[in-house]
């Protein structure tokens, strides 16, 4: 279990999130290979994936304690500690710097941790690193090819590499889907656009069909249609009940496809919980319009509620935490319309963001 | 080993194979042409009057070898110790040998290592590629001396034995392969295939010019041992004397060395 601290909002909050799992935990689906949880109500599943067998309890998709890596003086992560569960979208966020792929090269063991400890599906991403890469598709954030090969080649090689062959028929649904074609898989990747190599990376990624996606950026360098592609995969892959641990810096692409989000400030996670509990951190912004002018109130709203704008014929308040008292407030009142604005996930991180950057 | 190291190996020697075959096909030529060089200095009866030629204080500072080589079996074997030649295959070890680390830059390494594959296999990869390189560059070599020699030399010639042509492949071998551990040895450490390839270049060079320093000056004879190429002598064996064990164990030992470094340090290190 992990926690973060969420502040600078007028409030602390203090987050434990394997509390907000269980609070969601009616909402998480796994199915693998015949075992399925559509109502998620077991909290004990075994599954299985290519002779591997899991068992949801007891194995996180990612298990980060208290992990830290300092690069000299400088540090990059400390004492970082998380879990991510299967069958999640866990989006990983932080500005630049903030200790994202730090995070992601060590459990891919490329980068050694100074102390702690990485493991994917239970096995150590240090001392038992070939079965923890055995279960991950990677897609780093910058990627390197031999521009002398081609696409189809690089593609080749890479399977040859993999743990279990690839399935060729998925990988040519997914060139399909993110429209590579046959020529363009003939030409070396030299003459490749940014968004050509993106679209091989994501392929070479994807193809082997691990139970973790581990994506850095996934979607930079994409046109928009691409995006689209891309989450259309994503939302395939959580339907399939695989786990994806994403590092993004936009916002709302966090906000469409993630479950959950973790949030790095300075090698620190801040902040690790669902998506719709950071949503709800924020306030809403409720505007009433009345039919006649009204009172006022004098100061005295109820809790959770405060005035923004308020005139006797339109009241902006902002609501932090349940409408009840407010809708009680104005139910005598000549109402014509409400409206609420629900907030949206880069309200309240930008709130983190304007911290660290003042910091 | 594991099927994945040979998929590595395939992939790498698949890419330098064009390399591999002007090369070799180049080298080999050249060691063709050089019999016929022999054979036509012989048919003019030249190498006397080429040795009569050579100063007498030139004779005492290099002393027979000088003698050895201005004959038949000395240029059928010049070019298995031609600077140019030893340079380019030199230059080949380096290039192969820069590959993990030209890999790390590229970050083409992000790829390969985040699938179950171990760092020491990028290593192995590398050791026998090197060794397929070198196995394949004196094979042509030998295959033109062979050829220039079986086919159009004098039957009458005392010709160079295949075991005088062997002995003159392997030593060489030997060079290629040690440069190739000192090489891994320097560019698993740094992060610019450049900078691997500048500081082995340098490296051999300067090893190389240590040596003949001290082939050629007495006073600095006993640093010269520093070098590598202090433990390279193919006069020696034009000469009638057998490859020497001790100057193979040298420099196969220092190819041993530097790729056990270079397995140690690559494992430890960041990526």
């Amino acid at each position: 279990m992990s926690s973060g601290r969420l502040a600078g909002l007028g409030a602390t909050l203090d987050f434990h999130h394997g509390l907000l799992d269980e609070a969601r935990g009616g909402r998480s689906k796994v199915e693998a290979h015949g075992f399925s949880d559509p109502l998620g109500c077991s909290r004990s599943i075994r599954y299985s994936w290519r002779g591997f067998n899991m068992t949801r309890e007891t194995m996180p998709a990612i298990r980060l304690e208290r992990l830290a890596k300092r690069y000299g003086r400088v540090t990059a992560l400390s004492d970082v500690t998380l879990d991510v569960s299967p069958g999640e979208i866990f989006g990983f966020l932080g500005l630049n710097g903030a200790g994202k792929t730090t995070t992601i090269r060590v459990l891919l063991d490329l980068v050694r941790p100074t102390s702690g400890r990485a493991a994917v599906f239970g096995a150590d991403c240090q001392a038992n690193g070939l079965d923890a890469r055995a279960h991950i598709g990677y897609l780093p954030g910058e990627l390197g090819f031999y521009g002398d090969m081609s696409g189809a080649s690089t593609l080749d090689f890479l399977g040859r590499l993999t743990r279990g062959g690839i399935d060729t028929r998925r990988r040519r649904d997914l060139l399909d889907r993110l429209e590579l074609s046959p020529s363009d898989l003939q030409r070396p990747i030299r003459e490749y656009s940014t968004g050509m190599k993106r679209k091989l990376g994501i392929v070479q990624a994807f193809d082997s069909d691990r139970p973790l996606l581990i994506l850095d950026e996934p979607t930079e360098g994409l046109d928009p249609l691409m995006q689209e592609a891309l989450y259309g995969l994503l939302e395939d892959t959580r339907r399939r009940g695989r786990t994806v641990f994403m590092s993004s810096h936009v916002l709302p692409e966090v906000e469409r496809v993630c479950d959950r989000i973790g949030l790095l400030r300075h090698g620190d996670l801040v902040l690790a919980a669902a998506v719709d509990d950071v949503r709800r951190l924020a306030a809403r912004r409720v505007h009433i319009v009345f039919r006649e002018t009204v009172p006022v109130p004098d100061g005295a709203w109820p809790e959770g509620c405060e005035a923004a704008d308020v005139t006797p014929a339109a009241w902006h308040i902002r609501v932090r935490g349940p409408l009840g008292p407010l809708i009680a407030l104005i139910a005598t009142l000549p109402v014509q319309d409400v409206d609420v604005h629900e907030p949206h996930l880069e309200e309240v991180l930008r709130h983190f963001y304007k911290d660290e950057a003042a910091e | 080993m594991t099927r994945t190291t040979f998929v590595l190996v395939g992939h790498s020697l698949r890419r330098i194979r064009g390399v591999l075959l002007g090369l070799g096909l180049l080298l080999a030529g050249f060691q063709f042409l050089l019999t016929q060089v022999a054979g036509y200095l012989l048919r003019r009866s030249a190498f006397g009057q080429l040795s009569a030629l050579v100063p007498d204080f030139v004779r005492s500072v290099a002393g027979p070898s000088t003698l050895a080589f201005l004959s038949f079996g000395g240029i059928v074997g010049f070019g298995y110790f031609h600077p140019i030649v030893i340079a380019a295959l030199i230059g080949l070890s380096i290039a192969i040998a820069t590959e993990p680390v030209a890999e790390v830059e590229i970050r083409l390494v992000d790829l390969t290592l985040a699938r179950p594959i171990t760092r020491d296999e990028v290593i192995t990869r590398t050791v026998l590629v090197v060794i397929v390189a070198a196995g394949a560059m004196l094979g042509l070599m030998a295959a033109g001396t062979s050829l220039g020699l079986a086919c159009c030399t004098a039957t009458d010639v005392k010709q160079p034995s295949p075991r005088l042509v062997a002995s003159l492949a392997a030593n060489l071998a030997a060079v290629m392969l040690c440069w190739s551990g000192v090489t891994l040895a320097i560019a698993v450490a740094v992060r610019r295939r450049a900078v691997g390839v500048a500081v082995s270049g340098v490296t051999a060079l300067a090893a190389y010019l240590l040596d003949y320093l001290g082939r050629a000056w007495e006073p600095a004879r006993s640093i010269s041992a520093l070098s590598p190429f202090h433990y390279f002598e193919p006069t020696a064996l034009i000469l009638g004397q057998p490859l020497s064990g001790r100057n193979m164990s040298v420099l196969l030992g220092i190819a041993v060395a530097g790729s056990a470094i270079s397995y140690f340090v690559f494992a430890r290190r960041d990526i």
